[in-house]
């Protein structure tokens, strides 16, 4: 395959074994929000909290690897989630999904670029526009510019960059500290993160679990490595992912541990980087500073990748049919304008991680089994299926006022699945 | 609330989890392509043991004496009747087929030569049953460079024989059909039988098992099937596995 290929640019050269699937998968999921939502779960939700948040993750790679197989056996000549979409759907449900996958890839950027923005907030002596300009024009040209290939290349210093963090860090504070005083100062000023009896927590966890899960089964960078690992290798790379990339958001939790334990706090997203405060060795700010851009921007590019191809390859050549040097011109403008977009709205908002997790919470239940229909379904299938999942998502959306966050995401995955075994059983009897 | 010694153990499994992690991500890096290695190395070590099962089984079941001597006979007779032409293409046919079964040694072979190879078994038969036997190859020229495991269709057609054609008196039909259907291959034999047949063979009695197992072997992780249907007047069998070009098999 030559460079100037546009299938390069999408799937790279070479067909990845279990170690360099892995490694993309880890440069993938170790994101921003891994990085700012996992203390918020802790804190919210006690240490049961911080387990559930690592058996999440975990459990959504395990579970999407056992139906990567089938995607893969079913799906072998395709690229894209957008390429198995336009085969099993109608237009006007093909349309729909990739609308939803626009937003829900926007939503996903806008997430870590405002966990970019605090960092650089609160370490650089530049203004955060300067900062955030350089650290966007990075992922520009890592995502946007480089493609597959470039990521691939920079996910091995990405990932060993992550694991050097949540390595030396947690054994350097408590060789330092011990773990006494830690738990002395925790059950001081936050005795609540000790109780584990806490029915919510297991609420949260089944609940994150369902959205967690939702949310890899239309992640389009997931999808686009589930094309390019070796078939045979597939199921085996996303359990090993998934039992990896738990390891992390557990010796974040541990990390934040240190932060707390002598004290309050005042802004729950900013906890984790004030970290910085407490580290006394300049080699170890350094580490931890590139971990959590090493998190962010991998994330970020493997982001700004699949959206890009996902909208050259499944939006404007579904219109027309472009020649490569169109499809790479088309590349550079589209990232390009992801990338403005991020910078623009990151320096007026700043929202909740968390909540808007679970504000498209409610759309990634909803997903869940009109996409099993689309994966395991032989036949194309009719606009109800994909739209089942909006009718879902509304439906949780309109409770919303009456019930709290989680039962709406629940009701939403209820509705949609409802919808979905109505025509099943519709199918049967006609 | 959690004492210390919980807690104690749950950082310890937060400092360590990711320890574990990074060791495991370090194994396979280093022993992956090894661990690929030895299972391609077992994997072809155990279908070189397969075609050697087969060799056998087919040297055993085939150069018998039975089919030897009626060929031998075949010959002589045309010796007697001086029918010279048809003579030497017999030897030569025989000489042939003696030829390939001794000089296969590879583990797989495309489906061309297998076919070269089975005319030249049904073109001696054609000498013992002259006008009894009827036979028709029909063959999708894309798959003539697809792969295939040597003696696959030789050995529906010597079980046609076998079971069927030289147990009765009657007209013997056969059809081959090689034909690709999406990404497979289906190689279908069909031979028609007899209603006064009351044996009705075992398929490991056919050599279908080891059929199956060595498909298995050259396409793991890959659709294959060994499919026998006999019923009162007809026998087909049809194997399936995956549409693959010579030199993209040898290429790994």
């Amino acid at each position: 395959m030559k460079r100037e290929d546009y299938q390069f640019y999408v799937s790279g050269a070479i067909k990845l074994g279990i170690s360099f699937g892995v490694v993309s998968l880890l440069a993938r999921w170790v994101t921003g929000n891994t990085i700012l939502a996992s203390p918020e779960t802790l804190i919210k939700y006690g240490l049961t909290g911080g387990i559930g948040y690592s058996l999440m993750g975990a459990l959504a790679l395990i579970l999407f690897g056992l139906l990567a197989k089938k995607i893969r056996e079913r799906y072998p000549d395709q690229h894209t989630i957008g390429d198995v979409l336009r085969l099993k759907l109608t237009p006007s449900g093909y349309w729909y999904m990739i609308t939803v996958l626009l937003i829900t890839s926007l939503d996903s950027l806008f997430v870590q670029a405002m966990g970019a923005g605090i960092l650089i907030h609160m370490i650089s002596p530049l203004p955060i526009f300067i900062g955030m300009l350089l650290f966007l024009s990075f992922c520009f040209f890592v995502g946007g510019v480089g493609g597959m290939q470039r990521i691939h290349q920079l996910a091995g210093i990405n990932v060993s960059l992550i694991f050097g963090a949540v390595i030396i860090i947690p054994v350097y504070f408590f060789i330092q500290e011990g773990v006494f005083p830690v738990y002395e100062g925790i059950k001081l000023y936050h005795p609540y993160l000790l109780y584990i009896k806490n029915t919510e927590a297991i609420w949260f966890i089944f609940t994150a679990i369902l959205i967690g899960f939702g949310q890899v089964l239309i992640d389009r960078a997931t999808w686009q490595r589930v094309f390019i690992i070796k078939k045979e290798k597939v199921r085996m790379t996303f359990t090993l992912a998934g039992l990896i990339w738990a390891t992390i958001p557990l010796a974040l939790s541990s990390l934040l541990m240190i932060i707390i334990f002598g004290r309050s706090y005042e802004n729950i997203y900013s906890l984790i980087f004030e970290l910085i405060e407490k580290i006394q060795s300049t080699v170890l700010i350094v580490l931890f500073v590139l971990f959590c851009f090493s998190a962010i921007s991998s994330a970020i590019s493997a982001e700004i990748h699949a959206t890009t191809s996902l909208f050259v390859r499944n939006v404007l050549e579904v219109f027309r049919k472009l020649t490569d040097r169109e499809k790479w011109k088309y590349t550079y403008i589209f990232s390009g304008a992801i990338c403005v977009f991020l910078f623009v709205i990151v320096t007026i908002l700043t929202p909740n991680p968390l909540e808007l997790l679970f504000f498209f919470g409610n759309i990634y239940a909803s997903m869940i089994v009109p996409m099993f229909y689309i994966i395991l379904s032989k036949r194309k299938l009719p606009s109800l299926i994909p739209f089942a999942s909006l009718i879902g998502a509304i439906g949780g959306y309109l409770v919303l006022p009456f019930t709290e966050n989680l039962l709406a995401i629940w009701l939403s995955f209820a509705i949609s699945s409802f919808i979905c075994l109505c025509f099943t059983f519709y199918k049967w009897f006609n | 609330m959690l004492t210390i010694e919980p807690f104690s153990i749950y950082i310890m499994i937060c400092v360590l989890a990711p320890l574990l992690g990074a060791f495991t991500l370090l194994f396979l890096f280093i022993f992956e392509k090894r661990i690929d290695l030895l299972e391609q190395h077992t994997r072809e070590i155990a279908l070189e043991r397969e075609l050697q099962t087969a060799l056998y089984n087919q040297l055993n079941s085939e150069i018998q004496p039975h089919f030897f001597f009626n060929t031998l006979n075949s010959i002589l007779s045309l010796a007697r009747l001086d029918r010279k032409t048809e003579l030497i293409r017999s030897i030569e046919t025989l000489s042939k087929l003696l030829k390939f079964k001794y000089q296969t040694n590879n583990s797989v072979i495309t489906i061309e030569d297998e076919l070269t190879y089975t005319g030249y078994y049904l073109e001696i038969q054609k000498t013992r049953f002259r006008d009894r036997l009827q036979f028709q190859i029909t063959t999708d020229p894309n798959v003539k460079q697809a792969v295939i495991i040597p003696f696959l269709i030789q050995t529906f057609v010597e079980n046609a024989f076998k079971h069927a054609f030289e147990k009765h008196i009657g007209d013997a039909s056969l059809k081959i059909d090689v034909k690709k259907i999406e990404k497979e291959v289906h190689v279908t034999v069909w031979n028609n039988s007899f209603e006064s047949q009351v044996e009705i063979p075992t398929e490991g009695g056919l050599g279908l098992e080891n059929i199956a197992k060595r498909l298995e072997l050259l396409f793991p992780n890959e659709y294959t099937k060994v499919d026998f249907k006999n019923s009162v007047n007809e026998t087909t069998v049809l194997a399936i596995f995956p549409f693959v070009i010579k030199s993209d098999k040898l290429g790994g």
